[in-house]
């Protein structure tokens, strides 16, 4: 009933938000106003991605508009819980609301396939921080986004292996137990961890996993790991549940290697985790590498709370949208032309450009290890 | 399969009661109140949320430990552990009461139907949760390290953990108090007796509305200590978990026989092992399907629960 009720109030702020768009729409020429959106979870159990992750298109928009005075940005939230069924009921407002010039999202990869119908029919330009899935960019996939998506995130099929990879390194006949969190996102990329680690030399999985994204006791979880015997521990879930998880391994007396996906990419990890994540390895996208304290001090200071989750891919994704603004891309077929061709600096300082699947050309992975509770950017794992 | 629960038998077993113990001590605050209103108090898995934050607000703001601190040693840990005990009973049993008064009280004045009771229920306890990730900025939040978890022995391959130890010793103590509360004290009899008969009791004499009030006070009590054991097991909260572990307490209190408290005893500890089992042997993806399974050839075969009777009443 919960559920229920909260999947109806999403829906009637969306058609709110909708409507609200459309009688503001006249914008003085003094004072331009431009609309971006960015679509996640932004209520449910879920809600903390969104939030991270929106925060970050917010921040973007902020600095845009202090250095180019007389346009104004407003960002819609579009709130789809991270669930397919309710997606599908918030973007066929935003896809016929033609104030829209993109869209920064949808963060997850269900809730991308429920509304890319309504955005490639209305032509708007998608760029996703975070979802993953393989068959978003491949052309012969029925969930195939293209023209209009996008992404700044590297694919499953590219992380799974590098993970392996990462999590292993230096580990003799690495004998390695994975687990996921049940989640859309977790389940694939452990399948692509799996097979990541055949091509690892002497690396063999001996236990595997499934535990609900809600568990904070993980003492059957460990118990099958001291059973099996495991150097290597690789998580493919959430940085919440890999501290809880990670304190406990260690407190049981086990010293396996700890190593996480993307997921777990966050330096709150190390602060939830304290002493327990010291080592801990984890990987994220090359372009991310050197994220610098200035920013993430400017950042606490402008948003009020620290950078979350997927906040730099936001970031950049926003800017990429802004900078066409600024270059007059003011109507959706300019701005998706805009998109399709764009080459710029993210914010660490790599090129961004999308093949003409939507996928990011740098979509390499970085490896970081967590050393005094930072994690601490090791290069691009090869 | 079974290779996993035969090696690690003890550190599993340990773990379960542990866990046991703490939906003990929330299925009491779900019990209680149903004993006396025959309603589901659906805001007791946020009165629980809230509770864990009484221990985080003593440790971190209070006490000013941090997540790089040293664990506290001697009579400053017993300080601050029953300091935060007592915090997160009286953050969980304010709320209760809060929750009684909004959600409860002045819609049973009124005489609406028990439908109407429910949906406020749920309403305030929705509230209650966003309110909590509006103040958290819907972010979890870590607790620091007060009680190193020192291994005291290892008895046949297990390690016996310190916190594990506390927790189901400190536990099973304030379940033993608020039994005898129930069955001794005046104010437990009147609980009961309303529990029994509603009218008679008030024919009786006794004042309904304190009773009522004191029932899910004492029930937040309990809560809000499973919210501290909570978080010195798993050092860790969020405005989401209520739901989880409600649920399971929930389960639990209908398993042993809802509005029975020797039931929620045997309902927790039975829940909170065969968790721990079901996740060992068959993977914890398999670890929902069991329990419930569980729970419905239980229900078939005693519709009441395992404590249950016929006529459901508070018993101690």
């Amino acid at each position: 009933m919960n559920q229920k009720i909260k999947q109806g109030l999403a829906i009637v702020t969306a058609a709110a938000l909708a409507f609200g768009l459309a009688s503001v729409s006249t914008a003085t020429a003094a004072n331009k106003t431009y609309y971006i959106a960015y679509q996640g979870p932004l209520s449910g159990g879920e809600a903390s991605t969104g939030i991270d992750e929106q925060n970050a298109v917010k921040y973007a928009a902020k600095l845009f508009m202090a250095k180019n005075k007389g346009i104004t940005i407003k960002v819609v939230s579009v709130d789809d819980q991270g669930d397919p069924a309710v997606a599908s009921t918030v973007a066929p407002g935003i896809g016929t609301n033609k104030n829209i010039l993109g869209v920064v999202g949808p963060a997850y990869s269900g809730a991308t396939i429920a509304s890319l119908p309504y955005y490639k029919q209305g032509g708007l330009v998608l760029i996703s921080p975070s979802a993953t899935r393989v068959s978003l960019t491949d052309p012969a996939s029925p969930d195939f986004g293209g023209p209009v998506f996008h992404r700044v995130v590297g694919k499953d099929d590219l992380q799974g292996p590098a993970l392996a990879k990462y999590a292993t390194a230096g580990v003799a006949n690495a004998k390695v137990f994975i687990f996921d969190d049940q989640s859309a996102y977790a389940v694939p990329l452990a399948g692509f961890v799996t097979s990541g680690l055949k091509k690892v030399t002497g690396a063999s999985v001996v236990g595997t996993d499934s535990v609900p994204n809600t568990t904070t006791d993980f003492s059957p979880t460990i118990a099958k790991i001291k059973t099996s015997g495991a150097t290597v521990v690789i998580y493919t879930g959430y940085y919440s549940q890999a501290a809880i998880f990670i304190k406990q391994l260690r407190d049981s007396g086990s010293t396996a290697i700890f190593a996480g996906g993307d997921g777990v990419f966050n330096q709150e990890f190390p602060k939830l985790a304290g002493n327990a994540a010291e080592g801990s390895r984890v990987t994220g996208v090359g372009g991310l590498a050197g994220i610098s304290s200035k920013l993430e001090a400017d950042f606490k200071k402008q948003m009020g709370v620290s950078s979350g989750v997927y906040s730099v891919e936001s970031y950049d994704a926003a800017n990429i949208l802004l900078e066409g603004i600024k270059a007059g891309k003011t109507t959706r077929a300019l701005m998706l032309k805009w998109v399709n061709a764009y080459k710029g600096k993210s914010v660490s300082g790599n090129t961004i450009k999308f093949d003409k699947n939507g996928d990011i050309s740098y979509g390499l992975f970085a490896g970081f290890t967590s050393k005094s509770g930072v994690l601490v950017n090791t290069g691009i794992i090869k | 399969m079974f290779a996993v629960l035969i090696d690690q038998f003890w550190s599993l077993t340990i773990a379960g009661i542990a866990l046991g113990f703490i939906y003990v001590l929330i299925s009491l605050g779900y019990t209680m109140v149903y004993g006396v209103l025959r309603m589901i108090n659906f805001a007791n898995s946020e009165i629980f949320m809230w509770g864990t934050f009484g221990t985080i607000i003593t440790s971190r703001d209070l006490f000013g430990y941090t997540q790089t601190s040293e664990p506290a040693k001697g009579f400053k840990l017993a300080l601050v552990l029953l300091v935060s005990l007592l915090m997160s009973m009286l953050v969980a049993g304010l709320t209760a009461v809060f929750v009684e008064f909004v959600a409860y009280r002045r819609l049973r004045a009124k005489g609406t139907n028990r439908l109407a009771t429910l949906i406020s229920a749920i309403g305030i306890s929705i509230a209650l949760q966003e309110l909590m990730r509006l103040l958290t900025h819907s972010r979890p939040v870590g607790a620091p390290r007060v009680l190193e978890k020192i291994i005291l022995s290892e008895v046949w391959g297990a390690n016996i953990r310190l916190d594990t130890v506390i927790t189901i010793i400190a536990a099973a103590i304030i379940y033993f108090i608020l039994e005898r509360f129930i069955k001794l004290s005046r104010m437990g009899k009147a609980i009961r007796a309303v529990s029994q008969n509603e009218d008679a009791a008030k024919l009786m004499g006794v004042n309904l509305n304190r009773v009522i009030t004191t029932t899910f006070l004492v029930g937040g009590l309990a809560t809000g200590a499973a919210g501290f054991f909570y978080v010195t097991v798993f050092e860790y909260t969020k405005f989401n978990i209520g739901f989880t572990m409600g649920m399971a307490a929930f389960t639990a209190a209908v398993l042993g026989g809802i509005g029975n408290i020797r039931g929620a005893f045997f309902g927790g500890l039975t829940l909170g092992l065969l968790e721990v089992y079901a996740s060992a042997i068959l993977g914890t993806q398999w670890k929902a399907v069991t329990v419930f399974i569980v729970l419905v050839l239980v229900l078939l075969f005693k519709p009441n629960g395992l404590f249950g009777e016929a006529v459901q009443q508070t018993r101690a």
